[in-house]
């Protein structure tokens, strides 16, 4: 007879945010309902940009990370300051040699873009041959978990998921994975990325996705479930989670935030960008079952929600599908209409946010949401800040464009 | 050129050695100037003094032959 399966607990979470870096207050602030969003722009000719989106101009990587910062793309180091606070949190000390029970997972779907960008402006634009030597170790996808994993003596498995949207949720997922299968006892995960470069900008807008400032102006730009949403809103930032093997943390005093308990990973395999109900719903199926929870057991979903008229009917069909008639008093929201869409971050800020909802019994809004579109009706919108209610445990949505669907379930530590 | 200058200079605005390490005898990896460190030193060079280095240019062991390399081939070497 084989071991039941083991257990995961979250000890540690941490976030860059244009808020700042403090878990607490950038949850404190999506209750308010308070939006990151903002009219981003820059003037550079014919090159410019102007959109609604989420940037942190306050990040400081010289403060966040320190000399090493130079060898980092931005999105690695946002991913080292996120990374930082997380661990810092859990208290865990830094090993003297490489603890091969201790893993990296991360997620980015865009990674050093912004570096390579800058090779291309060096030599297109400026008329140069050649590009800094350290162009490739910035740019490559998994130049964050390396750095991480060099930093943190993280000896285990070090790998990276670059799954678009799904990416942080997905690395979430595997490392969940690796804990429980007994391969690892401590995980780093999350994601992070940078994605305001021009070439990506430029593509986001050639797909016409994305949310124009608009009559309601660029705070109010993403609206998910709304009759008249208008698209998504790119964003940067980062989060981290520290996960491990539940007796493990007990044994060392950590404090458990919360439980990460399933874990679904299912693809449409139908459309690159049209989504499927029968995809989603069966990763939330597998979430829950792999959890041994069921449907009713869901206080809360936190949806991928990101406000595109496509995306978003389809997420709602297949909650509906999933949690049949309880699904009308089920309350849903999309923290991306305040936070923004993070990419390959994504899934880790909506992670931290489903830990923090748990730990303070309160439910973020789906901001801007003023006239549900009826084809997205059928589940409890949270609409209004400071909706408090006991969340025992939650769902987090993560839908990739390519089809993948990576959904987290999470349990409250004291449940 | 003061080639030993812009190494302590690059050191210490790109990393945590300390500037005064660096001196003609020591050993670069022990001082922590690993190779990619060490190409960054050579574009560093090749931007401030439009030498370009040739690609066969053989690898220093120790700060004074990494000097002697940067210096030979400064553009006032010769004066």
């Amino acid at each position: 007879m084989s071991a039941p399966p083991r257990r995961v607990a979250i000890t540690g979470l941490g976030v860059v945010s244009p808020w700042g870096s403090d878990v607490p207050d950038f949850f404190g602030r999506l209750m308010a309902g308070q939006s990151a969003v903002y009219h981003y722009q820059t003037d550079e000719a014919h090159l410019s940009m102007s959109m609604p989106a989420v940037h942190c101009p306050g990040f400081d990587a010289q403060t966040e990370v320190g000399r090493a910062a130079s060898a980092m793309d931005r999105s690695a180091q946002m991913s080292f300051a996120a990374c930082r606070q997380a661990w810092t949190q859990a208290g865990r000390p830094i090993p003297e040699s490489p603890d091969r029970r201790a893993a990296m997972y991360w997620g980015t779907a865009l990674a050093g873009t912004l570096t390579y960008e800058q090779g291309y402006r060096e030599m297109l634009i400026k008329g140069r041959e050649r590009v800094p030597p350290l162009s490739l170790i910035l740019g490559m996808n998994n130049a964050a978990a390396s750095h991480l994993a060099i930093h943190f003596r993280l000896g285990g498995p070090c790998l990276t998921y670059t799954i678009a949207c799904a990416s942080a949720a997905a690395a979430i997922g595997e490392a969940w994975q690796s804990i429980r299968d007994g391969r690892s006892d401590v995980a780093l995960t999350g994601g992070a990325d940078s994605p305001m470069s021009l070439a990506v900008v430029r593509a986001w807008e050639a797909l016409r996705v994305l949310a124009p400032v608009g009559k309601r102006g660029a705070e109010a730009a993403c609206r998910p479930f709304s009759a008249d949403r208008a698209g998504l809103v790119l964003a940067e930032g980062a989060a981290a989670l520290v996960l491990e093997e539940w007796e493990h943390a007990r044994a060392r005093g950590a404090t458990i935030l919360a439980e990460l308990a399933g874990y679904g990973a299912s693809c449409d395999a139908s459309h690159l960008v049209k989504p499927s109900p029968d995809g989603q719903l069966a990763a939330m199926q597998q979430a829950l079952e792999l959890a041994g929870l069921s449907a009713d057991d869901i206080d809360y979903v936190n949806a991928h929600g990101t406000a595109t008229r496509e995306g978003d009917p389809i997420e709602i069909d297949a909650i509906r599908r999933l949690y049949g008639p309880r699904a009308a008093e089920l309350p849903v929201s999309a923290t991306k209409s305040m936070h923004g869409h993070l990419m390959g971050a994504t899934g880790a800020t909506e992670a931290l946010i489903c830990v923090e909802a748990m730990r303070q019994g309160a439910i973020p809004p789906t901001a801007h949401l003023e006239t549900v579109d009826p084809a997205c009706e059928g589940v409890l919108h949270v609409r209004e800040p400071g909706h408090r209610r006991p969340v025992r445990a939650c769902m987090s949505n993560s839908f990739a464009f390519g089809g993948t669907n990576s959904v987290l379930v999470f349990r409250s530590a004291s449940d | 050129m003061d080639a030993l200058k812009l190494i302590r200079d690059f050191v210490s605005s790109h990393s945590d050695i300390d500037p005064e390490s660096v001196v003609p005898d020591a050993v670069l990896a022990d001082i922590g100037i690993d190779s990619l460190m060490l190409l960054e030193v050579m574009f560093e060079y090749e931007e401030k003094t439009g030498v370009k280095l040739p690609d066969d240019l053989p690898t220093p062991t120790t700060v004074r032959e990494l000097m002697d390399q940067l210096e030979k081939l400064a553009p006032d070497a010769a004066q």
